[in-house]
């Protein structure tokens, strides 16, 4: 009876939980080890590269078979460089994860200590070697922005995705293209199926699905002209001083920005006006192709060099990006909010046509100044403009015409034709955190303020201040559309390889944009042109249109004793330089836009940078072409 | 030459075959065990067995006569060895252990048998009308009672369980009145705290674990928990020979020893399982056929106690893996790595042989 028991207790097990029983022993047997992909690689418009891997050595370790993790570790900081941070970090992954999984002591092992460690591996139990990909910029900073950068998986996408945790070698795109572009830049990840013992050791690799390499993509961009943009930007309108000049390292010393510069990596020192030693122009600058929104050059200065995160940050570059003065991290082009001043106008004046509110060639006199209500509205020009017609309000910039003009229309005129040339709304250029601006209507005040609207307002948006603002790419893709004049141009990041996007309309008239296309012609080439001075006769001219933001009120008493020049005021208090265009202005290309914070003024500063620029495109085409 | 015929006409062939199939499914297991090899343990345990099988043939030749009257001095020198134990005995902790030349030997095992063959003769001395009474009893309980006391303090909780329990049987078989049963049943649950608390925790442990083994699947629950996936996964037909992933991979611990019935399951199935209890019982039921035939009381008692005895050790091996009973620390019979068990069990087959081809001698015979 009871040998009878037995054999029912084994048809139980054997038979009838046989299924259950089954799929624990598998779990037991087998371990699947994910197996990394390499990133695909982003190359410019021609080619070259932006984003690689480079193949690298790193020494793993498994905590399992290090008996003494103390003298294990003694013994590794005799062969190759640990820090302190290292060794607390490899502390911390042994105690977050099972014993049985392996821990990145370093990567990116040089030749050196890859040597000095293989030869004595016999010794160092538990030691392993993998080859692993580090993810290298050739360029660097210069197009960090761009590209953006990669780092290792941190606690929050381990929450998402558990099994992120296992792959010590995986890089994650942050920013920049590597972030949007992620799914398809990451490939897929291969499966190896290893049949484990009792105690983990691998015996043997029963199934192995390859890993996919990620699609490599090419980008829009040309490094020639980001470098020269880059660089053109930078000097603003000083002078390169040698780093190596006694007084710019006694300036090191003493000067905490220009230090900060340096010590993230931007060498260049500049002499101003005044002869005060100072750091690069900040700022940004887009130049995008008008027919197929390619997007050819984005600069946004200071930067940070990509290729610090691709290991792990340190803590002291950390400190120092995040300690910067003039947030190196912050992309400007998409996330840097500028109130887009003058070079607003074109969208004001094109409103109050469409509206029917005045004519191109209806008159308006600028004394100066123009009271409305209890206030009074400067022109920046005190003496004023006396009389301006649409076309000379564009070319002077007179800022009455505008106020005047802004309040026949109204504000939610306005901001419906703002919004038609791409301002105030995310423009899906394809880079993560971009911002949409803001431009004002009657409900966003109400909703976002909890007041209505009021008329005064209306005047002070008219010269795109205010609640007016707007990013670097929007007025790029703004200047774009009515160079364009027929499609309601979306930029991008890749390249199209020669392919028209198919782009919706532009629901603009286009003898409204002539007007305007007249108006910003005139900026470069009339007698009162703010920036005459920068045509580019030899290419086909320039149409453009400066803007000089001012970034602090102006007091009676300040106006009253003459306003302090630019140059002489504190960096933070000087006006933005605003500069955008399009050329050549017959048969329109590119359409650039030009923002140098606290760089004084849109003429001065900015147009002349938006001048070499395209002057630098139009003669390496050439060069091209012979 | 015609006495020897007759002779090998009464050797109960049925027994030694499954006996024979056993011993070579268990050097198989062991070649299995260690990854398809002979060395460490197929080999030894082949070795063992011809050691053993020769014990056998020793025992089952000798006049049944000379067991009959060497079996108290058996007992006696049984004990005595026990006694010495703590002092000639190895081992680290648990001191079962004696050295003789390259073996390690178990005391404890044999005891069984010597333990068999004394109650045995005691009971043929006795008339049916001392049997009713309690001071026949005494004396087996005090045999009984000094050889489990020597291996419960060892500590060895599973041998001497086995061994109470398998002597216990004997009286039984022997012939009790059932008040005494009854008795002896109370005083065996009034005797359990005191055993309990004469546990070591180790031991208390595995009794937790073998009540709520899920409790603990990566310590003591282990065993358990793994010797159930490995016999579960084997399925009807197993995984194969040498393929079974449980014991290749080390996951099954004590493979070769407590654990080789598990091993078996998981390479051979449900099936193989059967196959190894169907020969059990086929040795189970001839030795049962053979003490029935057997006209003395002596050799039938005996017979009836190694039965008991191999029961015992098949029983609790099989519900200890597959989870019935506590990890208790059983072989399975011939199947196991282990010298002392197996050389018992072949020492107790020839008893049964012997008693076989003795069938014809009566008691009276014995005493002579």
């Amino acid at each position: 009876m009871l040998g009878a028991g037995l054999v029912g207790r084994l048809y139980q097990l054997q038979i009838a939980q046989s299924e259950n029983y089954q799929l624990l022993s598998d779990k037991n047997q087998f371990d699947k080890r994910r197996v990394l992909a390499p990133r695909g690689r982003l190359f410019d418009s021609h080619g070259r590269l932006l984003a690689g891997n480079s193949e690298v050595f790193e020494l793993n370790m498994l905590p399992a078979r290090v008996a003494d993790l103390d003298r294990w570790l003694a013994n590794v900081q005799k062969l190759i460089d640990l820090s302190p941070d290292d060794i607390e970090r490899i502390k911390k992954d042994i105690a977050d994860q099972p014993d049985f999984l392996e821990v990145t002591v370093k990567s990116g092992l040089t030749q050196r200590e890859l040597a000095r460690v293989a030869i004595l591996s016999p010794v160092l139990e538990g030691a392993l070697f993998h080859k692993s990909f580090r993810r290298i910029y050739p360029q660097g900073w210069m197009t960090a922005h761009v590209t953006g950068y990669v780092s290792p998986a941190n606690q929050k996408d381990v929450s998402k995705n558990p099994q992120l945790r296992y792959l010590p070698g995986l890089r994650i795109g942050r920013s920049g293209v590597e972030h949007t572009l992620e799914p398809s830049l990451a490939g897929q990840l291969g499966v190896e199926r290893i049949e484990v013992n009792a105690q983990g050791k691998p015996v043997r690799v029963l199934e192995d699905k390859p890993a996919e390499a990620g699609v490599d993509v090419n980008l829009s961009i040309d490094v020639e002209l980001q470098a020269f943009a880059t660089e053109r930007l930078r000097r603003g309108k000083s002078d390169v001083v040698p780093l190596q000049k006694q007084e710019v390292q006694m300036a090191l010393l003493q000067n905490d920005e220009l230090r900060a510069h340096v010590t993230t990596g931007d060498t260049l020192i500049l002499r101003d006006e005044r002869g005060r030693l100072v750091p690069p122009e900040s700022g940004a600058v887009t130049v995008i192709d008008i027919h197929t929104g390619e997007i050819k050059a984005m600069v946004s200065v200071p930067s940070y060099d990509p290729n610090l995160f691709s290991g792990r940050l340190s803590l002291r570059d950390w400190k120092r990006l995040n300690e910067h003065p003039r947030t190196p991290m912050l992309n400007r082009a998409v996330s840097g909010l500028y109130a887009p001043g003058s070079t607003f106008k074109m969208v004001v004046a094109a409103a109050a046509l469409e509206a029917g509110v005045i004519s191109p060639s209806n008159k308006i006199k600028c004394e100066g100044s123009f009271e409305f209500g209890r206030r009074t509205f400067h022109c920046w020009n005190e003496k004023g403009h006396g009389f301006v017609d649409m076309v000379s309000s564009l070319e002077r910039s007179c800022d009455i015409y505008y106020y005047q003009i802004a309040l026949k229309t109204g504000i939610n005129r306005i901001n419906n034709m703002a919004k038609r040339l791409g301002l105030g709304e995310v423009t899906d250029i394809g880079l993560p955190s971009e911002q949409a601006g803001i431009i004002p209507d009657r409900d966003w005040k109400q909703e976002n303020k909890g007041v209505p609207w009021t008329p005064g307002e209306t005047v002070v948006a008219g010269i795109g201040q205010g609640f007016v603002l707007t990013t670097p790419v929007q007025l790029a893709v703004m200047t774009a559309r009515i160079a364009n004049g027929k499609k309601a141009v979306i930029p991008t990041m890749q390249a199209q390889n020669g392919q028209q996007p198919d782009f919706a309309d532009l629901q603009v008239s286009e003898d409204i944009l002539a007007m305007m296309k007249q108006g910003m012609r005139k900026v470069m080439n009339g007698t009162f042109g703010t920036a005459r001075k920068y045509d580019l006769k030899d290419y086909g001219g320039i149409a453009g249109k400066t803007g000089t933001v001012q970034v602090k009120r102006i007091s009676k008493e300040q106006r009253e004793k003459g306003i302090i020049d630019n140059i002489d005021r504190p960096w933070k208090e000087r006006d933005h330089a605003l500069f955008v265009a399009y050329a050549p202005v017959n048969n329109p290309r590119y359409a650039i836009s030009v923002v140098v914070e606290h760089g004084g003024s849109g003429s001065s500063m900015a147009a002349p940078i938006a001048h070499d620029i395209f002057e630098y495109i139009f003669a390496s085409e050439q060069r091209q072409k012979i | 030459m015609n006495l020897v015929f007759a002779w090998l006409f009464r050797v109960p062939w049925v027994l030694v075959l499954a006996t024979g199939f056993l011993a070579m499914v268990g050097a198989l297991a062991l070649f299995s065990a260690s990854e398809g090899n002979w060395f460490p343990w197929a080999e030894r345990q082949l070795y063992r067995a011809g050691i053993g099988t020769l014990l056998l043939v020793f025992i089952a030749v000798i006049p049944v006569r000379w067991i009959y009257s060497w079996s108290y001095i058996i007992l006696f020198g049984a004990v005595l060895i026990l006694l010495a134990l703590p002092i000639i005995g190895i081992g680290a902790g648990a001191t079962r252990w004696i050295a003789i030349g390259p073996f390690n030997f178990q005391p404890s095992e044999p005891a069984k048998i010597a333990i068999i063959l004394a109650l045995a003769r005691y009971y043929t001395s006795q008339s049916p009308e001392n049997m009713q009474s309690v001071i026949a009893h005494i004396l087996p309980l005090i045999c009984i009672a000094v050889p489990f006391g020597l291996v419960i303090i060892q500590p060895d909780l599973g041998t001497s369980a086995m061994l109470l329990v398998g002597s216990l049987g004997v009286i039984f078989v022997a012939g009790i009145p059932k008040r005494f049963i009854a008795v002896l049943a109370g005083l065996a649950v009034l005797m359990l705290p005191v055993l309990w608390s004469q546990l070591y925790d180790y031991q208390k442990e595995r009794i937790f674990t073998f009540l709520q083994p899920q409790s603990d699947t990566l310590g003591a629950g282990y065993q358990i928990a793994q010797s159930k996936i490995a016999l579960g996964s084997g399925g009807m037909f197993g995984k194969g020979f040498l393929q079974g992933s449980q014991s290749q991979l080390n996951y099954l611990p004590e493979k070769q020893t407590d654990f080789v019935f598990t091993m078996i399951g998981e390479e051979f199935g449900f099936v193989g399982n059967v196959v190894i209890l169907l020969a059990y019982f086929i040795i189970l039921m001839s030795i049962l056929l053979i003490a029935v035939k057997c006209k003395s009381r002596f050799c039938r008692l005996s017979a009836i106690g190694v039965s008991i005895m191999l029961f015992l050790y098949i029983f609790v091996n099989v519900a200890m893996v597959t989870g019935i009973l506590p990890v208790v620390g059983a072989p399975l019979p011939l199947i196991s790595y282990g010298g002392t068990a197996m050389l018992t069990v072949f020492i107790g087959l020839g008893m049964v042989i012997n008693a076989a081809v003795n069938s014809h001698v009566s008691d009276n015979e014995l005493l002579i």
